[in-house]
């Protein structure tokens, strides 16, 4: 699960260009879309959900429904442990 | 001061005419159906003028290629808004055209034809620029006045109406013809299918299930007219451009602010500048694009400025499709056909209100309405807000 | 009468405020030199990784300002200050960038596309800044002070009280970033005119 999470934010970073930051910017439990935490947004979502699938094999088809997997670094790992095959 | 339109002329999925487009909307005939004239691997929901280029190239009787069904479009729309007036040195004529994909049609296929190493054509990538689309249409008109191209997203149109009523109203210009042109591409299709706001149903604006909207295609134009212009050309005065407004959110890059902040202003100060009150409009043609995000931020904008007083209001694009730079101009035909004809369109696919706002949009034609005053919003990504005021001529 | 009552230029290695050098690039350090600065400054703001390069700058040349001059900002309406920016380069860093990722990655990587346009960095100040003013940005051959001065002088003119002007260049690593602001009616700066525009820029060998 840690090593999941640590990959995770390497993903992140690589996938929505966030090059200045570093994995250890980035807590567990930050609020992905909150401005107080790394303060991402829709357009961020739809990255997410390319990332799911690209690294996960995880098809989110309904933006709504990535709203509660993609809180912070803790829900994403959950929901890629639950929905991996 | 208001600006008087006296010419009208559309191409769109709804017809090739005003009074083409105006019968389907008397009989809530929608233009959107699976893909079929646009090259493209799947079968879309979209709002395509119903002519191949070829039918285009006859129909509008050009010659010379390569050209763009950008341009093709406007010039079917300019044409019929110009009609027979002529020209004279009496009356600086301007011309302004928006545009958001210019002749992106035509690169489409070159760059198809330049990585299948097919002998690609070169020289059509002249008219990939947005402005040769303007120049093109222009040319064909023989205007050679004042000639700007405006893009600035879904707005694109209504700012282009608004820029050319401004320079009317300082007197720099005695008559503009003013609107927008969009052609269908896949370039477009896949960009608002990336953002996963591309419904693959009917759109359904306004309604609590709404996913998101179908593209559409084509152009209009209008003819705005200063009082000097109209006593010189003779032209009826169809209805007047009375108030217009543009304004930001400084909310994010792509996106509408929920609680409608740039759309609010947009609104309030079109009605504002039209001299008008709130009270005033009979008719709202709303953006009402279909997507969560427009939709909820519109409505809100709505309940901001008239309260419990919201007017009819419809958004049409489940006729036509989301004609991106052409839907400022569309609607603005639409809303001049509102008051000169005394109706309020439909919007279609509506069942349910959205549960934050409640707002119930009508969704039967309304016939011998007295209807003396348009809103007509535009709002595009970046919150690029803009508002247009229509009102009959007294 | 106007003044230009506030400058910050960042080059390759330092920033500077008012032609005194705040910062100088730490070249042991594991951050991009934009991210050193954006630390020097203390702010909460999350949203600055991520922008592009060339938002970024106009972020930090800005937040230098108000950061020596709280109270610059905060004497105007949100629709009093206007901006006013221009630059050679246009967004060819990003635009570079999303060929390079599309290349790679076979798709189009939708918050990098945002960032190929110039005039993104006036949207960016604007969120940041709450400020619903007038704003231009203009793409020139090269640095061209006339434009600052007429342009500037129209939207003073009509409405504006200050104009937020910048000429941002970023390219492959090339960064020629100056900001700076001007003010009616407040004497204890340089007169609004293109000598001082050129100063405040450090371009005059371009001018």
């Amino acid at each position: 699960m840690e090593s999941l999470k640590e990959d995770l934010k390497k993903q992140i970073i690589e996938q929505l260009n966030l090059e200045d930051l570093q994995v250890s910017d980035i807590d567990d439990d930050s609020l992905l879309f909150s401005a107080d935490g790394v303060g991402l947004d829709s357009i961020d979502a739809l990255e997410l959900i390319v990332l799911m699938e690209k690294f996960y094999g995880i098809q989110v088809t309904n933006p709504e429904e990535g709203k509660d997997a993609f809180l912070t670094i803790n829900t994403m790992a959950d929901y890629i442990e639950k929905n991996r095959n | 001061m208001a600006v008087r339109i006296t010419g009208l002329g559309i191409i769109s999925a709804i017809g090739l005419t005003v009074a083409e487009n105006l019968f389907s909307l008397e009989n809530s005939r929608s233009g959107i159906a699976p893909v079929k004239y646009l090259d493209s691997k799947n079968d879309f929901l979209v709002g395509e003028v119903k002519c191949s280029n070829a039918e285009l190239l006859g129909y509008l009787n050009i010659k010379s290629q390569p050209v763009s069904r950008t341009s093709l479009l406007g010039l079917a729309a300019a044409r019929e808004a110009w009609g027979r007036n002529r020209h004279t040195p009496e009356l600086r004529t301007g011309f302004i055209s928006a545009t958001s994909v210019g002749g992106m049609d035509t690169t489409e296929r070159f760059y198809k034809d330049y990585l299948d190493q097919n002998n690609p054509d070169y020289a059509v990538l002249r008219c990939h620029d947005s402005g040769n689309t303007t120049e093109r249409i222009a040319a064909e008109l023989g205007i050679t006045g004042y000639i700007n191209t405006l893009s600035t997203a879904c707005s694109s149109g209504a700012n282009a109406i608004m820029l050319g009523a401004r320079l009317i109203e300082q007197g720099k210009l005695d008559r503009v013809l003013v609107g927008g042109t969009d052609a269908l591409t896949n370039f477009t299709i896949n960009g608002f299918r990336s953002l996963m706001i591309y419904d693959d149903q009917w759109c359904r604006p306004f309604d609590e299930s709404r996913t998101g909207l179908n593209l559409g295609e084509g152009a209009a134009f209008l003819l705005l007219e200063s009082d000097k212009s109209a006593r010189i050309s003779g032209n009826p005065t169809i209805c007047c451009l009375s108030g217009w407004a543009n304004a930001a959110d400084a909310y994010h890059q792509t996106a509408s602010s929920p609680e409608g902040t740039g759309a609010t202003m947009a609104i309030q100060n079109a009605i504002e500048v039209s001299g008008l009150s709130a009270l005033d409009i009979s008719y709202v043609n709303a953006h009402g694009t279909g997507t969560k995000n427009n939709d909820l931020s519109e409505s809100t904008a709505m309940i901001n400025v008239f309260g419990d007083n919201i007017p009819d209001f419809s958004s049409t694009k489940p006729f036509t499709g989301h004609t991106l730079a052409a839907a400022g101009a569309i609607e603005a035909v639409f809303s001049a056909l509102a008051i000169q004809k005394g109706l309020i369109f439909p919007n279609l696919n509506f069942n349910t209100p959205i549960a934050e706002t409640g707002l119930v949009p009508i969704t039967e034609l309304q016939k011998d309405q007295p209807v003396v005053a348009v809103l007509s919003n535009s709002f595009g990504f970046g919150g690029n807000n803009s508002s247009l005021v229509f009102s009959v001529n007294r | 009468m106007s003044f230009i009552t506030a400058c910050c230029q960042i080059s390759e290695e330092a920033c500077a405020v008012n032609g005194n050098v705040i910062v100088r690039k730490d070249e042991q350090s594991a951050d991009s030199w934009f991210k050193q600065l954006y630390k020097e400054l203390a702010l909460d703001y999350p949203k600055f990784y991520k922008m592009d390069m060339l938002a970024q700058a106009g972020f930090l040349a800005s937040e230098f300002i108000k950061k020596a001059f709280p109270e610059l900002v905060s004497s105007y309406a949100d629709d009093e200050i206007a901006l006013l920016f221009a630059n050679s380069e246009s967004s060819s860093d990003t635009d570079i960038r999303f060929k390079e990722s599309f290349q790679k990655r076979k798709s189009p990587s939708p918050s990098l596309f945002v960032y190929t346009l110039p005039n993104i960095v006036l949207g960016e100040l604007a969120i940041r800044n709450k400020f619903y003013g007038e704003n231009m940005f203009a793409v020139f051959p090269k640095f061209a002070p006339e434009f600052f001065l007429q342009y500037g002088s129209v939207m003073l003119a009509t409405g504006s009280k200050a104009v937020l002007a910048g000429w941002l260049n970023i390219l492959k690593g090339k960064v020629e970033v100056s900001v700076f602001l001007i003010e009616e009616n407040k004497a204890d700066g340089l007169p609004f005119n293109k000598e001082n525009i050129i100063k405040c820029v450090g371009l005059a060998d371009q001018a």
